[in-house]
């Protein structure tokens, strides 16, 4: 008998005797013991808005009592969500709670330099007055030109776009472009005549067979995305995994592929050879909608998996069987672009080779491949025409068309010329600042971009800001770079404000309404309000005659028969879409938007800018002695840099740790949870950070998950925790092609005998919400 | 399998202590003011002179290990206490040692004042300082997923804890204790032995736990043992030294059981 | 009266923790302590190497140790079989938290026992509870164990393997893991019937 058991039976027969059963007690009525009411018990109401804990966009329903937000969750209707919200959209409300948020504007304290962090309070017509006044001295001097902005995240649309380009400069950086998806869009261009989008279009409901390449499904929480490929692989589909670091999404694979970083071009081209060679490819589909087999078919001769195992470090043998299985799969089977694609400098041409197998398997525009995403229709709120059209691209903006000269009036852009691509580098923008060459860049407008946690070579940054004439940003929280600002605008969270309309290419295109839960906390403001206050200090009233954001809304949305009142309701407007090549023969469109009308598996564009027609491998450049390839990646419940201050997040996930081969810590004489520093090629160090020994590497990289390693003493909770990937990268190779920044090309050591950090109990600091 | 699991986390465990010092402070004044108690129901039963001094001891060593509980309580402003009395719970050891206490309380003061047949109050205090002997046993037995706490501590328990009031009791002249406590001493030496090999033969989590155990604190927990086995043999000529032997070594052990016995092994 | 369960998919899960953080704010958990987190496993060597994320929370015992342990009845089991704390009669003593072999209750400084309710509050509406709603993998499945047409029977009927935590401890789970990899778990099976 179990002893709980006896301890029981024993109890139950003393009960028995004394003819009582167990029981609850008696209540009383006392109003000591009362439990606390919780947030649902009273009257809940529900707004319905999207989410901006990450840039997916899902539409969410907000419950709120007493004036507060309380739970956020994942709104049904919504083509995005569908009813479900990932770790980041479910924590973003304690965001808005965080005692640490920017409360004030704040003006940098006359006689100290950036980066001293000394500010005063300022009312927001002074704060917006001295922008104002210094964005005026900076036209007046050098050109409007001279002032660059830097935006991510929704409101990019207003201090990306639409205020930009109504004070025209061409000199806008987003870093979702060059810094994550820019040589996925413009290969993708260049080889289907459209970009990938926000939203990969990939048909996962429909597919068989997957491979993913460096793409880290399970760590990388998109939510819809992960909800489609759980459901493939419920649905029994295959899954391989390329990547050399055994991720969640590899642990669920059929087959891993711990490939040699930066040899994944290598690994494509002998695909494409095996597709080829054994004439595996979809013939019809390549004969009706591709040009360039013939040059593609000499082309990948030399590829073989033979020549490509000990380059990539794997089996050729398994090489071959997965072209094999793909092609048995095809057209089900995809390569999914992944996002983040700024790996090695050359990756636009890494990304054609990924494109041209999906041709091959002629899934493009067909079910179980690419889907064709279209935009929603939407007017924009008639404005007069600004003087320079938006050019930034973005996760959703406009993909990459060749840089021609448009006469304008205005300069060109700083990064002009320096690649192939027309959006602008973030990370090109910055030289100008210091150099001059070839103008001046004396302005800059951050918002919600960490200046030191996203763009490469941060002394560079920090140099250039120190040469800045005015630097403002805007943002949530006091980031790291937000306090080296002459001027800081705190701008409210997600569930306090309206912005623009959001337009969602996808497979069912549809609009979603950004609105207010409750009103902004403490003295913060809307991003709309500061553009539209900002643009009337500068004398574009014309560009920001609608007196507020409901009018120009309810104006937008009149132009597809809605309304803002209707909006708010439904929160989510689906139209209806053209996902398949057959849905455009139908209608006797053409699909592809390429030069030559079809699929370019040969890139004349390409040849005749003096680029590759057809991708080559160039392998990668390999490290000093003793230093290992610094990888670096997502964990599943933080945003980039933004979401290190959020406490609830920060309990799921509260540091960083270098992930290490155990052999090669061993060799070091280093133990799991040892602290060390890192050290890279160049010399930069950043730490204390604690070793995480594990078989889930190979040996000749490290790991770091991005995002930590903050360094900003008034973001308590994030401040000193763990290291920073980017701090490390102080070089990158420019991919002459999209201008996308690779990043994986720095190297790091690891020091011993780093102090532990001291640092206050998380659960100290969390007690603080407000 | 050649390698070991790495475990990690996401999100706070609940593997922080649940019970504090003052909890094992209870651990050993519930066992005082039991055993005192049970000292006054013998009195009661054996004694003709008694007195008021020692029931009322009694009563005031309940009452400080009701402030100790109380002060440490997260529920102390709640009045929520009350419903130990409201409710008929025979399976928890908590219910059985309220009572337990409640009643040597009220007993202890009727004999204190020397109100009622001294006699039948002597009987039931007999009872209710059983039951607060022997509910602390029966609260750490119960937990069978922490192997530290086996059902040999049903009898360690309550031994121990007789045997520290009993100890203490000595330096106060109550030199007919000494045989008492020469055979509590021995039997508490016994069972906590009886406990190790219990432990070293019993299945993976009981090995689990002993290794547990000894890493945390096994050798003073042999002490406290070996405490105990020697104090007899001091009891004639020294006799004081010997109560503060058992004192000590019950204390200690008692203490590192509901410290370190708290100890449960890592789920697979 | 419901026999409510919850049924996790294993090859599903991938411990991205949006149940936890659903968890924490639908039901007001303080800071420091948990009514669910994940538990992350690797084991093998490379490149021979497995996962297992694993979230877990109070397994909602049809014969759960916490409940008799408690002096003052607070812990008990509604007629839903969901094992709940009355925060108005608990004393906050712990013995149910030293009782639970999955540490699955937590002192809550305001003066009682917290610990998972099946979001109660939501089945009263209708909706499944909090975790199982926002997990972006489907992995989650819930409903009546009486009901051979709940979410959560038919889920476990197409299981391939189906394991609970800690078996020897009698306790019965009503939270049971599907399709665990093969390199984890004992292969223990066995659910309240």
């Amino acid at each position: 008998m179990k002893r709980r058991e006896f301890l029981k039976l024993s109890a139950a027969s003393v009960g028995a005797l004394m003819l009582a059963p167990e029981g609850q007690a008696l209540k009383l009525p006392n109003p000591l013991a009362r439990a606390p009411r919780a947030w649902y018990e009273g009257e809940v109401s529900t707004v319905l808005t999207y989410c901006e804990n990450c840039f997916w966009k899902c539409g969410v329903r907000a419950s709120v009592a007493d004036g507060r937000v309380w739970k956020v969750d994942g709104y049904e209707a919504n083509p995005k969500s569908r009813g479900r919200l990932c770790p980041r959209g479910q924590g973003a409300v304690a965001q808005t709670y965080d005692p640490d948020r920017l409360k004030r504007p704040l003006i940098r304290v006359e006689g100290t330099a950036r980066g001293d962090g000394k500010y005063r309070e300022a009312s927001w017509d002074e704060a917006l007055s001295v922008i104002a006044s210094g964005m005026l001295a900076i036209k007046e001097r050098y050109g409007s030109e001279s002032m660059a902005f830097f935006a991510h995240g929704s409101g990019d649309t207003w201090f990306g776009d639409y205020l930009p380009a109504a004070w025209a400069t061409p000199n806008v950086g987003k870093p979702s472009v060059s810094l994550c998806t820019g040589p996925r869009e413009t290969a993708a261009q260049w080889t289907f005549g459209r970009g990938i989008g926000g939203h990969e279009p990939i048909d996962w409901e429909n597919t068989d067979y997957m491979v993913l390449i460096g793409h880290h499904i399970g760590e990388d929480t998109h939510n819809t995305q992960l909800q489609d490929f759980s459901l493939a692989l419920k649905r029994g589909a295959k899954l391989v995994v390329v990547d050399p670091r055994f991720s969640v999404a590899a642990s669920k694979a059929d087959r891993w592929m711990p490939i040699r970083p930066g040899t994944d071009t290598a690994l494509l081209l002998a695909w494409l050879h095996v597709l080829i060679t054994e004439e595996l490819y979809d013939k019809a589909y390549v004969e009706r909608y591709t040009i360039g087999i013939d040059k593609l078919t000499e082309h990948v001769q030399p590829y073989t998996p033979e020549w490509a195992a000990p380059i990539t470090d794997l089996d050729p043998d398994a090489i071959r069987a997965v072209a094999r299985e793909l092609a048995a799969h095809a057209p089900r089977a995809v390569l999914p672009p992944g996002r983040h694609t700024v790996w090695y400098g050359n990756d636009t041409q890494r990304m054609r080779a990924v494109y041209l197998i999906n041709a091959l398997l002629g899934n493009y525009g067909v079910e179980g491949g690419f889907y064709l995403a279209q935009p929603p229709y939407i007017e924009k709120y008639p404005h007069p025409a600004f003087p320079l059209e938006p050019a930034s691209g973005g996760c959703s903006g406009a993909s990459g068309a060749a840089a021609e000269t448009i006469e304008t009036g205005y300069r060109d852009a700083v990064d002009h010329g320096t690649f192939f691509a027309k959006t602008t580098a973030v990370q090109e923008l910055i030289p100008a600042m210091i150099t001059g060459e070839p103008y001046r860049i004396a302005g800059l407008v951050a918002y919600g971009v960490n200046l030191f946690h996203s763009i490469p070579d941060v002394e560079r940054t920090k140099e250039a800001l120190k040469k800045l004439d005015l630097y403002v940003a805007i943002d949530v929280l006091p980031m790291d770079h937000v306090m080296w600002a002459d001027v800081i605008l705190p701008e409210a969270t997600y569930l306090e404000r309206y912005d623009d309309l959001v337009e969602i290419a996808h497979k069912t295109p549809f609009i979603e309404l950004r609105q207010p839960a409750v009103a902004p906390m403490w003295d913060t403001k809307p991003g709309w309000w500061i553009a539209r206050e900002l643009g009337h200090k500068l004398g574009l009233q014309e560009y920001f005659d609608w007196p507020d954001i409901e009018t120009y809304l309810d104006k937008r949305l009149a132009s597809i028969g809605s309304s803002l009142e209707q909006a708010k309701k439904v929160g989510t407007l689906v139209q209806r879409g053209r996902p398949y090549l057959t849905d455009w023969e139908q209608r006797n469109l053409d699909p592809f938007g390429t030069p030559s009308g079809k699929i370019e598996l040969y890139s004349q564009t390409f040849a005749d800018a003096g680029f590759d027609p057809m991708p080559t491998f160039e392998p990668p450049e390999e490290g000093p002695v003793g230093s290992y390839r610094l990888l670096y990646g997502r964990t599943p419940v933080h945003t980039f840099a933004k979401t290190q201050n959020n406490w609830v997040l920060m309990e799921m996930h509260g540091d960083n740790a270098v992930w290490i081969h155990p052999a090669e810590a061993k060799a070091q004489g280093l133990a799991n949870g040892d602290y060390v520093w890192l050290e890279n090629q160049d010399g930069v160090r950043d730490g204390p950070v604690a070793v995480f020994a594990t078989e889930r590497l190979r040996r000749d990289c490290v790991y770091l998950v991005h995002g930590f390693g903050h360094r900003a003493p008034d973001m308590k909770v994030a401040n000193g925790r763990g290291a920073s990937d980017t701090a490390l990268m102080s070089r990158y190779r420019l991919d002459p092609i999209s201008g996308g920044a690779g990043l994986r090309v720095n190297f790091v050591k690891l020091v011993p005998g780093a102090p532990r950090p001291r640092l206050p109990r998380l659960t100290r600091l969390a007690e603080r919400s407000v | 399998m050649t390698s070991t699991t790495v475990t990690t986390f996401y999100g706070a465990v609940n593997n922080g202590a649940f019970w504090h010092w003052p909890t094992l402070l209870h651990f050993c004044l519930v066992a005082l003011a039991g055993g005192v108690a049970l000292l006054v129901a013998y009195r009661a039963l054996t004694s003709e002179r008694f007195g008021w001094r020692l029931p009322a001891l009694s009563v005031a060593l309940i009452a400080l290990d009701m402030i100790v509980l109380w002060a440490e309580s997260l529920a102390r402003w709640r009045l929520t206490h009350v419903y130990l009395f409201l409710s008929i719970r025979p399976a928890s050891a908590i219910w059985w040692g309220a009572w337990g206490l409640a009643g040597s309380a009220v007993l202890g003061l009727l004999l204190a004042f020397g109100w009622g047949p001294r006699r039948l109050w002597g009987a039931l205090l007999v009872v209710t300082s059983t039951m607060a002997l022997l509910y602390p046993g029966l609260a750490l037995a119960a937990n069978s997923a922490r192997p530290l706490w086996t059902p040999l501590l049903l009898a360690f328990m309550p031994v121990t804890g007789l045997l520290l009031a009993w100890g203490l009791a000595l330096l106060f002249r109550q030199r007919d204790l000494r045989p008492a406590v020469g055979v509590l001493a021995l039997a508490s030496g016994l069972l906590g032995g009886l406990y190790l090999v219990g432990l070293a033969t019993g299945d993976l989590a009981a090995r689990e736990g002993l290794h547990h155990l000894w890493s945390e604190g096994g050798p003073w927990f042999v002490a406290a043992l070996a405490a105990m086995v020697l104090a007899p043999t001091l009891l004639r000529r020294y006799p004081a030294a010997a109560a503060l032997l058992v004192v000590a070594g019950a204390v200690l052990a008692r203490t590192l059981l509901v410290e370190i016995g708290a100890y449960m092994p890592p789920l697979l | 009266m419901a026999r409510y369960a919850m049924a996790i998919d294993l090859s599903a899960c991938v411990g991205c923790a949006a149940c936890a953080v659903a968890c924490k704010l639908e039901n007001e958990v303080p800071p420091g302590v948990s009514r669910l987190w994940i538990r992350l496993e690797e084991s093998g060597t490379f490149p021979d190497l497995s996962l297992q994320y694993r979230p877990e929370q109070c397994m909602q015992c049809a014969d759960p140790p916490c409940v008799p342990v408690c002096p003052t009845g607070a812990s008990h089991i509604n007629e839903d079989g969901i094992v709940l704390v009355d925060a108005e009669t608990c004393i906050a003593c712990g013995a149910c938290i030293a009782a639970c072999p999955y540490g699955a209750r937590y002192f809550d400084e305001r003066g009682f026992v917290g610990k998972c309710t099946f979001c109660e509050h939501r089945l009263a509406e209708g909706r499944v509870p909090a975790c199982v709603e926002t997990c972006p993998t489907l992995c989650r499945s819930f409903g009546d164990l009486d009901d051979p047409d709940s979410d959560v029977s038919r889920a476990i009927r197409a299981a391939q393997r189906v394991d609970v935590l800690k078996p020897e401890q009698g306790t019965h789970p009503k939270l049971v893991y599907l399709n665990a990899p093969a390199r984890f778990g004992l292969g223990r099976e066995g659910m309240a019937r």
